[in-house]
C-alpha cells in the first residue's frame, strides 16, 4: 500500500453490555438518573452481570484500505462499527478522524425502506436519511438507477421487489452518499452473486479514489478473501490478530474462533483459504 | 499492520463523537442546525407517516374527514340519549364536548406520539446515524396535520350548533402552543423511560388517560362535586384547555392569570425536558433490545 493518509484511528476503546435484560434496563435507568444529577460512575468498572463487548480496541484505517473484520458471532464486530458510526454512545476510548469526513454505515440493506412506496420514493427516503438533500439525490438519481440495474422497475412498490432487487437498490443508495469511510456490516449477505461480484469490483475501484476506505465486516471467508486488503480478527471483544496478509489472518480466524466446527470442517475451510488465488 | 504514533494522531486527526456538553443555548443552536440540515428527511418522514395508512385504502385521505364526522354523530346520539347534566357549558353540550375533546386530544396525542419515538423508530436509529431531534419534529408536524383537518370539520359543526365566533377566535392556534410544548415535554421524558423503565412509562400512559377525567373536557369547569372540583382547580390543564376553548367559542379569556402561570411552568418544564432528552438520548440507544 502506498497510501499513508490516516482516515481513522481507534484507541483504547471499551464498551460494556449487560448479559441480563432486567439488569441492562436497570443500569440504563441508573445511568440516566446519574447523568441528570451529575453523579459520575466509573465506566471501566464492570457491574454485576456486565461484560466487555469491546475491550482495549486499537487500530488505524488508512486511505485506500479495505479492512476486513472477522470474528465469531457476538465478538463485538457490529458494536465496534456502531461506535465508529456514532450510533452507540462513546464512553471510553477515543475515535480519531477528520471532523468533516462522511461515514456511511450499512448494517441491514433494507433498513428504513418503505414497502408501500415505490423504489424511486425510497431513494428519496433512504437518501435523505443518510443526510442528502433533494438536489443532491436528484443529481445521483442516474447513478443509482444505473448501478442498481432496476431500470423500469423503479416505479414499482419496494415491497414487490425480490430480495436481490432490494439489496441492489439499497446498496446503490448507500454508495451514492460518497462516504469517506464506508462501513459494510454483513450487508452483502443477500443479493445475487452477479451483483455481489459487481459490488466487490466497485469497492476495490472506490478505494482507489483519494481519501476513501472501507470497513468490511463479514464472516464469509470467501468474500473477505475477495476484497480485503488487511484483516482484523476479533474474539470476545478483543482484537486477537491483525495482518496485511489476508490468508494468514483467515487461518488464524479458522483455527481460533470457529470452536463449534469439527476438525474436518476446519481443514476444509483452511484448504479453501490456501488454494484461493488472490 | 502499521500504526500511527500518538503524536501523529493529534496533528493529523481530531477526536470524533465527543460527549455532549455545553450550555442550553449551545444545545438549541445545535438542534436548529440539525433540523435545517435534515429538513428533507423530515419532509420524507412526514410524507410516509401521513400517506402510509392511506396508500392501501380506496378512498385514501378522505378518511381524515370521515372519522371526525363519525365522532360528531356519536356525540350527538349520546346527547340525544340523555347524558347526565354536565354543568353550565355555555354552548350546546355536544359542541362543548366535541371541542374540548379535540383540544384534549391535541395535548394527549402529542404526548403519545413523542413518548413512543424509541419504540417506533428504534429500528431506524440503530441502523443509521442521523440527529434524533428530526424525529421529534416529524411527530409534531404529523400531529399538526392530523389535528387540523378534523378540526376544520369541527368548526363547521360548531357553526351548525349555533356557536358564533369573534375576532379573538383567530388567536386560537396560538393558545394551543402551551399545550403543544407541555405534551411534547412529557412525551420526551417518557420516551427515554419507555426504553429503560417500562413500568414508569406505562404508569405515565395511564396517568395521562386518567388525567382527562380530572380535566373539564366532558363536563364543565363549574361542575360541583366535592373533591373533583378541588382536583380541577389545581390541574394546570383546566386552565390551558379552558383558555383555548373560551377564546374560540366565547371570545373571552378564561382565568388569564392562572393560564399565564401554567404557561410559564410548561415552558420551564419544556426547557428541562429538551435538555434531558438531548443529554441522555445517545445513551439509551444501546439499551434498545426489541428491534
Amino acid at each position: 500500500m502506498l497510501h499513508t493518509t490516516p482516515l481513522l484511528s481507534v484507541r483504547n476503546l471499551y464498551k460494556k453490555f449487560s448479559r441480563d435484560i432486567r439488569y441492562n434496563l436497570y443500569y440504563g435507568a441508573q445511568d440516566l438518573l446519574g447523568d441528570t444529577f451529575g453523579l459520575k460512575t466509573e465506566y471501566l468498572q464492570l457491574r454485576k452481570k456486565e461484560f466487555w463487548t469491546l475491550a482495549d480496541i486499537n487500530f488505524d484505517l488508512f486511505a485506500g484500505e479495505i479492512l476486513g473484520i472477522v470474528g465469531a458471532n457476538g465478538s463485538g464486530k457490529t458494536t465496534l462499527m456502531r461506535l465508529i458510526a456514532d450510533i452507540y454512545h462513546l464512553e471510553a476510548g477515543t475515535i480519531y478522524g477528520r471532523p468533516e469526513q462522511k461515514i456511511t454505515a450499512v448494517f441491514a440493506l433494507a433498513a428504513g425502506m418503505q414497502p408501500l412506496f415505490t423504489g424511486r420514493e425510497n431513494i428519496y427516503i433512504k437518501g435523505s436519511m443518510y443526510g442528502m438533500g433533494k438536489t443532491e439525490i436528484d443529481a445521483k438519481m442516474a447513478f443509482i438507477k444505473d448501478f442498481s440495474e432496476l431500470g423500469g422497475e423503479l416505479d414499482r412498490p419496494f415491497g414487490n421487489y425480490s430480495s436481490g432487487m432490494r439489496a441492489r437498490l439499497a446498496y446503490a443508495i448507500a454508495i451514492a452518499t460518497e462516504p469517506d469511510i464506508f462501513i459494510i456490516d454483513e450487508a452483502l449477505a443477500v443479493g445475487d452473486s452477479v451483483f455481489k461480484a459487481k459490488c466487490f469490483d466497485h469497492l476495490k475501484e472506490y478505494v482507489r479514489q483519494p481519501d476513501k476506505a472501507v470497513l468490511f465486516v463479514s464472516n464469509n471467508i470467501r468474500k473477505v478473501l475477495k476484497v480485503a486488503t488487511q484483516v482484523l480478527v476479533m474474539k470476545k471483544g478483543r482484537i486477537i490478530y491483525e495482518s496485511t496478509d489476508v490468508k494468514a489472518a483467515l487461518n488464524h480466524y479458522i483455527l481460533n474462533c470457529l470452536d463449534d466446527l469439527d476438525e474436518e470442517q476446519r481443514q476444509r475451510k483452511l484448504r479453501r483459504v490456501q488454494k484461493y488465488d488472490m | 499492520m502499521k500504526r500511527l504514533e500518538q503524536s501523529n494522531i493529534s496533528t493529523l486527526l481530531t477526536p470524533l463523537h465527543p460527549p455532549r456538553k455545553g450550555s442550553l443555548l449551545y444545545h438549541w443552536r445545535n438542534i436548529f442546525k440539525n433540523i435545517h440540515a435534515y429538513s428533507f428527511f423530515i419532509r420524507q418522514l412526514v410524507r410516509i407517516n401521513i400517506l402510509r395508512d392511506f396508500k392501501r385504502s380506496y378512498i385514501g385521505l378522505l378518511w381524515l374527514f370521515i372519522l371526525p364526522v363519525l365522532s360528531v354523530i356519536i356525540w350527538i346520539l349520546l346527547n340525544g340519549a340523555g347524558i347526565v347534566e354536565p354543568g353550565e357549558t355555555g354552548i350546546p353540550y355536544p359542541a362543548f364536548v366535541l371541542l374540548s375533546t379535540s383540544i384534549w386530544g391535541f395535548f394527549a396525542e402529542l404526548y403519545r406520539s413523542t413518548s413512543r419515538i424509541f419504540t417506533e423508530r428504534g429500528n431506524m436509529m440503530i441502523m443509521a446515524r442521523f440527529p434524533h431531534e428530526v424525529l421529534v419534529v416529524e411527530r409534531i408536524l404529523v400531529h399538526l396535520i392530523r389535528f387540523s383537518i378534523p378540526f376544520l370539520v369541527n368548526i363547521v359543526v360548531l357553526l351548525l350548533f349555533g356557536v358564533r365566533f369573534t375576532w379573538l377566535a383567530l388567536l386560537f392556534p396560538l393558545t394551543l402552543l402551551p399545550l403543544l410544548i407541555l405534551g411534547m415535554a412529557i412525551g420526551l421524558v417518557v420516551s427515554l423511560l419507555r426504553v429503560v423503565a417500562v413500568d414508569i412509562a406505562s404508569l405515565a400512559d395511564h396517568g395521562i388517560n386518567f388525567l382527562m377525567f380530572l380535566t373539564p373536557v366532558v363536563y364543565a369547569p363549574t361542575i360541583g362535586i366535592g373533591w373533583l372540583s378541588e382536583a380541577i382547580r389545581f390541574n394546570p390543564l383546566t386552565y390551558l384547555i379552558g383558555f383555548s376553548r373560551d377564546v374560540l367559542t366565547q371570545g373571552a379569556f378564561y382565568e388569564p392569570a392562572a393560564w399565564g402561570i401554567c404557561t410559564a411552568l410548561a415552558l420551564l418544564f419544556f426547557l428541562f425536558a429538551v435538555r434531558f432528552f438531548v443529554m441522555s438520548e445517545p445513551k439509551v440507544i444501546e439499551r434498545l433490545i426489541d428491534n
